[in-house]
């Protein structure tokens, strides 16, 4: 024989599978009741009286639901987090700063481009409201000396016709170039006054966008103020004219690091602009940033205070200003990550001419949990937006790329102020004349969580932020302000040709304010071991039960109980069978009985003395003629013959 | 004697325990233990008992395993943070304004006079290429300008930067190279030339140059680390007197409807911005001298701070603008540690190894003030006298330029090394409990140009007592500091994990996977002392033995299987075979061969399981 048979032969012999030792279901509840470790059981068993029985029935029952029912609460509540704040004193890492000009060119290098578009918005300023710029700075003054037509069609006016609405007269508007009345379609939509109620004038301006060769279905803009409406309509015109204009020239066009930022410190050493990494934004012009990682390395705080932060003189120029574009004058501060896209234009801290602007600033870090905790992304890799930015995912990020993605989709063109996503332009005239119809369509779908787009993109699961605490004061002061923009003059050299003025200059200081690093952080409010001790705690203070009490339960309820149903049917059909043949051997019965009995198969496992008790005589046995009275049950349980083989065994000495 | 019987009489008791060896000892623990385990073990069948016993030791190791992850869980420390937010009466904090400027020009000037002078002509030499050389110098003092002059390094040639000291065509050549070259800084601009301050040790062997990109930087730095210099040796109570006075500085004051004067604010000399005055600090006067003079900004600085402890103005101050009224909604933001061995913090800086100097000005730990300390402690060890920013240590004296020349080139040595940073900051800890001010700054412009003239001439006449208008819009402020609707926000560390939650978190386990309780673990110590008993018995047996040489076994017949010895621990009047016991003279009648079929009656046996012979007689009738 093989080995791994012998062996198998062997475990055979040793560990005999054989059913349950119960003959009937009831025993084996007895049994089970008798014998299991959970409190409760026993007792429906020994006690007497039928109430009594039925009581502790009800309670083993409700305290059966009740281990259900907590347990479920318990895995229910598993996916919960615990938040945590932590506050540390540590080196910290330094921001990146981006810093802005809020005039994105030099006006003096986009003039030319803008020269019709700047004169179309005189003449319609003096048309509408009786503006000329007699008075105004000698630099425009060549331009403006003539506002009148000339003669010549306009042609920005033509485009998007600026519109006079009168209050009296619904539903129709005046071309105010042309002169003419239009009839202007129900859908118009007042910016801003869907939210409150302003005050209507008498007169209000607006233009209206339609579709390329439908004119019916014309959207229409009005605002409850000129300035605004002027503002916009020069902002729709001003973003076409840019979108044809090639990144290298623009970035000419716009401020040099070393004319922006005339001097610069950084925790108690001198840097210079080469510190700075361009960042161009298309509606801010050349940006820069601080710190980014260019060469690898973060530059860090080991101290609080403005003494070790970074310290910076701007030069605003105030004079190269667009007078359209931009009405306020300064510069634009955004404090954000290193590896994140600065959106300037939505959360930028804007900063004063002629002050000195203290920033302080306190770290908070957060950090969330993600699936299945919660809905938030790691690296927006699962998120089925792709990332046009080349900055590492962020919700805004999603949202401008989402929209951006659409507006290729719908509109076919890029919206100037976002990144190109691949194979696309941006909008001009020239190619979609009605991109801008498009867009503030699109825009308002948008807005109004129309795009999906709020529902697919998701939050980032770590992200840092900075309390800002701001403060200003004058500067330089009065006493000062003489030697200090001669020297600063100096310090600008040959950039510029002129004697700075005040109001040219803005100081920055951004520090920390303390090293103190707040973190929120969620952690995992229960963990497997805790989920296990309560489920212990649980089956432990209803029932005094335990994982082998189930398994006990498995065992009895699943195994034996079925094992014993079917031996049942099996013998019944035995029997019935037997019954059908005849009666060949009318000894088979009950014999089947024996041999199916648990503690006939002695020869190697003992009967327990319980199981022992239960067993009915043994066929073969012969039952002394003077049974001796109840103690002879023992014997009884010796009846077997190999048993009493051992016992004489023992016995003989 | 005595105690040899009761040893004895104890031993014989610990004897009755339950078996005598350990197969009957593991047998009786087994069947009596509450573990859910081990009882299943032996009551079943050998397939069933393997798998039992696998079971039950998977489950013990189990159990043993998570155990160790809880309490590992425990040993560690964790806090978890509760944070409360709402409305409460509060302690007002302390304020400390200052003005920006720290003294007073005109009682300054004769201090500054050689240094204004040295100033007017240093600036004159960068903007102006060419000035009239003879007026101009005539009357400069030089030994300030030689401890750290500036130089202009003319870097238009990259490969050899040419280093002049702006002054060097008054004799004092300290260079040179730049001593020969025949003055190219004179038409050199900002792209081209770097202003630097040269830096030497006391015999000029080693010199640095702090460069600077922008002179305007350059100047300022040169001009405070002169102006220091010269304030370092003037005594604290001149410098006092040549700061604001508080009924100059505070012109009127209101705390809620109480009227309040520049009386109920505490004067304190801060280095940097002169005399400050705190409101509501409840401590008496004390001051620190030295000064570093910036006087760029106009305005005031302000500070809110606990009470007790010290205003680092520089660090945690906002400005105020002048001519405006500033508005301050403050948030109070509490932080309660828990300490060691939570989180490593301390409560009153005992534990740190750095002397806190700002402890002679009555105030509290905090990490600013042992961050000054440990840079303080630093400087005078490695330049043998005190920064005047900060507080000295007693028998220590300030830095100036006549008693230690070279302290310039030490300072600013120590203040770029990384190393010193680094080790302070690993030797302070944060302190326990932490008070922090949020502040929502907002600001108008005031006095309004309608109500500007009676405002002057009212605060004129108070201040000075005339009737002309002393005051101007560039020259005062308006400070309102109020509590904002939700004025406190109270973070507050607590145990997360303390010795109830681990206790129960054992027990649940332990329930959970065996059933056991504290009192099973009793139990199976108790077994292991019998354990012990046993092995000494049968120790002292075999040596018994073996000194009377009587080898022979107790007794000769297989070993009781489990089942006898099952029953021999059910059945408590059950004896399979006396011979078992050693002591078998305690059972005479054994001796005797028993009669079969006739065993003596047992009535412990029927008095023990009426319920089970009752039936096993009914089931043995019906068959």
């Amino acid at each position: 024989m093989a080995p791994g048979e012998k062996i198998k032969a062997k475990i055979k012999k040793n560990l005999p599978v054989r059913g349950p030792q119960a003959p009937t279901i009831k025993d084996l509840m007895h049994w089970y009741c008798m014998n299991t470790n959970t409190h409760g059981c026993r007792r429906i068993v020994v006690s007497r009286g039928r109430l009594r029985r039925l009581l502790w029935i009800l309670c083993t029952l409700t305290a059966v639901a009740l281990i259900i029912w907590q347990c479920a609460l318990l895995v229910f509540s598993f996916y919960t987090v615990s938040v945590s704040i932590k506050v540390h004193f540590q080196k910290l890492d330094f921001p990146a700063v981006t810093i802005c000009n809020i005039n994105p060119y030099k006006y003096s290098a986009v003039r030319d481009l803008l020269a019709d578009l700047d004169q179309e918005t005189r003449g319609a300023l003096k048309t509408l409201y009786g503006f000329s710029e007699v008075k105004s700075r000698k630099r425009r003054g060549a331009e403006s000396e003539n506002p009148a037509w000339g003669g010549i069609r306009p042609k920005f006016l033509n485009v998007i016709p600026l519109l006079v609405f009168n209050e009296k007269e619904k539903g129709k508007a005046r071309d105010f170039f042309t002169g003419r009345k239009r009839k202007v379609s129900g859908n118009i939509i007042h910016k801003a006054s869907n939210v409150m109620h302003i005050h209507e004038s008498k007169k209000t301006v607006g233009f209206q966008l339609c579709p390329s060769n439908d004119t019916t279905n014309c959207a229409t803009y009005t605002f409850s103020s000129g300035v605004n409406a002027i503002q916009e309509w020069y902002k729709l015109h001003y973003m076409n004219i840019m979108a044809q204009v090639p990144l290298e020239k623009k970035i000419n066009m716009s401020y040099s690091a070393e004319e922006l930022l005339v001097t610069c410190f950084f925790d108690g050493m001198s840097c210079n602009p080469r510190n700075f990494t361009l960042f161009h934004h298309p509606m801010y012009g050349n940006c820069y940033t601080f710190n980014n990682r260019e060469n690898e390395t973060t530059l860090s705080t080991s101290m609080g205070g403005s003494e070790y932060g970074l310290q910076v003189i701007l030069y605003i120029d105030e004079e190269e200003y667009n007078p359209f574009l931009v009405s306020s004058t300064g510069a634009k501060v955004l404090i954000h990550q290193q590896n994140e896209y600065p959106f300037i234009e939505d959360v930028g801290t804007e900063i004063e001419t002629a002050m000195s602007t203290s920033i302080g600033m306190h770290l908070t870090e957060s950090f969330k949990l993600s699936e299945p905790y919660s809905q938030c992304t790691e690296d927006g890799h699962d998120v089925p937006v792709e990332n046009i930015y080349n900055a590492a995912y962020s919700l805004q990020i999603c949202l401008y790329s989402c929209f951006q993605t659409k507006m290729v989709e719908k509109c076919g063109c890029a919206q100037y102020s976002q990144p190109l996503p691949p194979n696309a332009n941006y909008c001009n005239y020239q190619q979609n004349p009605n991109w801008m119809y498009c867009y503030y369509k699109l825009y308002q779908a948008f807005v109004q969580e129309e795009l999906d787009c709020q529902s697919v993109c998701r939050e980032t699961c770590r992200f840092k932020e900075w309390t800002l605490t701001t403060s200003l004061a004058q500067w330089p002061s009065e006493v000062s302000e003489k030697w200090l923009l001669r020297v600063l003059t100096w310090d600008q050299g040959q950039q510029i040709n002129k004697k700075l003025n005040k109001t040219d200059l803005a100081k920055l200081l951004i520090f920390y304010k303390d090293l103190n690093q707040r973190s929120i952080m969620e952690s995992p409010a229960n963990s497997i071991e805790v989920l296990l001790s309560n489920f212990g705690g649980q089956l432990g203070l209803w029932m005094s039960c335990s994982v082998v009490c189930v398994i006990e339960i498995i065992e009895v309820f699943f195994i034996d109980f079925f094992s014993i149903i079917a031996r049942r049917q099996w013998q019944k059909a035995k029997e019935w069978w037997a019954r059908n043949q005849g009666p060949p051997c009318p000894e088979a019965p009950p014999g089947q009985l024996g041999q199916d009995h648990p503690a006939l198969h002695v020869d190697e496992d003992l009967p327990t003395f319980t199981s022992a008790l239960q067993l009915p005589p043994a066929p073969g046995v012969q039952v002394p003629g003077t049974p001796p009275p109840r103690y002879n049950t023992l014997h009884l349980a010796r009846a077997f013959s190999s048993q009493l083989a051992d016992t004489q065994v023992l016995d003989e000495p | 004697m005595q105690v040899r019987k009761y040893l004895l009489k104890g031993l014989h008791r610990l004897q009755k325990g339950p078996g005598y060896t350990y197969k009957e000892l593991l047998v009786w623990y087994c069947n009596n233990t509450n573990t859910h385990g081990p009882k299943r073990i032996i009551c079943e069948g050998p397939k069933k008992k393997t798998m039992w016993f696998l079971i039950t030791l998977l489950f013990a190791s189990l159990v043993c395993w998570q155990w160790g992850v809880f309490i590992k869980t425990y040993l560690s420390w964790d806090v978890s943070v509760s944070l409360s937010l709402g409305f409460k009466t509060m302690d007002f904090p302390a304020v400390t304004v200052c003005n920006a400027s720290p003294f007073q020009y005109s009682k300054a000037k004769p201090l500054l006079k050689d240094l204004d002078a040295l100033m007017k002509a240093v600036l004159e030499r960068i903007l102006a290429p060419e000035p009239s050389r003879a007026n101009a110098t005539g009357a400069l003092n030089f030994t300030i300008w030689n401890q750290a002059p500036l130089v202009l390094i003319n870097e238009q040639d990259p490969r050899h930067p040419v280093v002049q000291d702006l002054f060097d065509l008054f004799g004092s050549n300290h260079n040179g190279s730049a001593g020969g070259s025949p003055v190219p800084g004179r038409t050199c601009t900002a792209p081209g030339c770097k202003l630097a301050m040269r830096l030497c040790t006391l015999n000029g062997t080693v010199c640095t140059f702090r460069n600077f990109t922008s002179a305007t930087r350059a100047v300022t730095e040169w001009y405070g680390l002169q102006a220091t210099n010269i304030f370092a040796q003037v005594p604290r109570q001149e410098l006092v007197q040549m700061g604001y006075p508080g009924e100059h500085m505070i012109l009127a004051c209101m705390f809620g409807t109480e009227p309040c004067s520049y009386r109920n604010f505490t004067r304190i000399f801060y280095p940097d911005y002169g005399n400050c005055y705190v409101f509501n600090w409840g401590m008496t006067e004390k001051a620190l001298p030295s000064a570093n003079p910036g006087a760029e900004f106009a305005g005031a600085r302000l500070v809110l701070h606990e009470q007790r402890t010290y205003p680092f103005i520089k660090e945690e101050g906002i400005y105020a603008m002048a001519g405006t009224e500033t508005s301050i909604g403050v948030l109070v933001d509490k932080l309660q540690r828990m300490g060691e061995p939570y989180s490593p913090c301390t409560m009153n800086g005992s534990d740190v190894a750095i002397r806190n100097l700002y402890r002679d000005y009555n105030t509290t730990y905090s990490i600013q003030a042992c961050l000054h300390s440990c840079f303080q402690d630093h400087m005078i060890r490695s330049c043998s006298c005190g920064h005047y920013t900060y507080p000295l240590p007693p028998g220590e004296r300030y830095c100036n330029n006549q008693d230690f020349p070279d302290w310039a080139y030490c300072y600013f040595d120590l203040r770029m090394s990384v190393v010193q940073r680094e080790t302070c900051i690993n030797m302070c800890k944060e302190s326990c409990n932490d008070t922090q001010y949020k502040m929502t700054i907002s600001m108008a412009d005031w006095p309004s140009e309608a109500s500007e003239d009676w405002i002057f001439h009212v605060l004129s006449q108070e201040r000075d007592q005339s009737t002309n208008i002393t005051l101007s819009r560039t020259g005062i402020v308006k400070l309102n500091i109020y509590f904002q609707e939700f004025n406190y926000r109270t973070i507050e560390e607590s145990a997360a994990n303390n010795i109830v939650w681990l206790l129960s978190n054992l027990g649940g386990q332990f329930g959970f996977w065996m059933g056991g309780s504290v009192l099973c673990l009793i139990e199976f110590g108790e077994i292991i002392i019998d354990f012990v008993w046993i092995t000494i018995i049968k120790l002292v047996a075999f040596s018994k033995g073996l000194r009377q040489k009587r080898a022979q076994a107790p007794y000769t017949g297989p070993p009781p299987t489990v089942a006898e010895l099952v029953e021999a621990h059910t059945n408590f009047g059950f004896q399979p075979d006396a011979n078992l016991s050693p002591h078998a003279e305690a059972h005479p009648e054994e001796q005797t061969p028993p009669i079969p079929g006739t065993p003596p009656p047992n009535y412990d046996s029927l008095r023990l399981q009426p319920l089970d012979t009752v039936q096993s007689d009914s089931e043995g009738d019906a068959a």
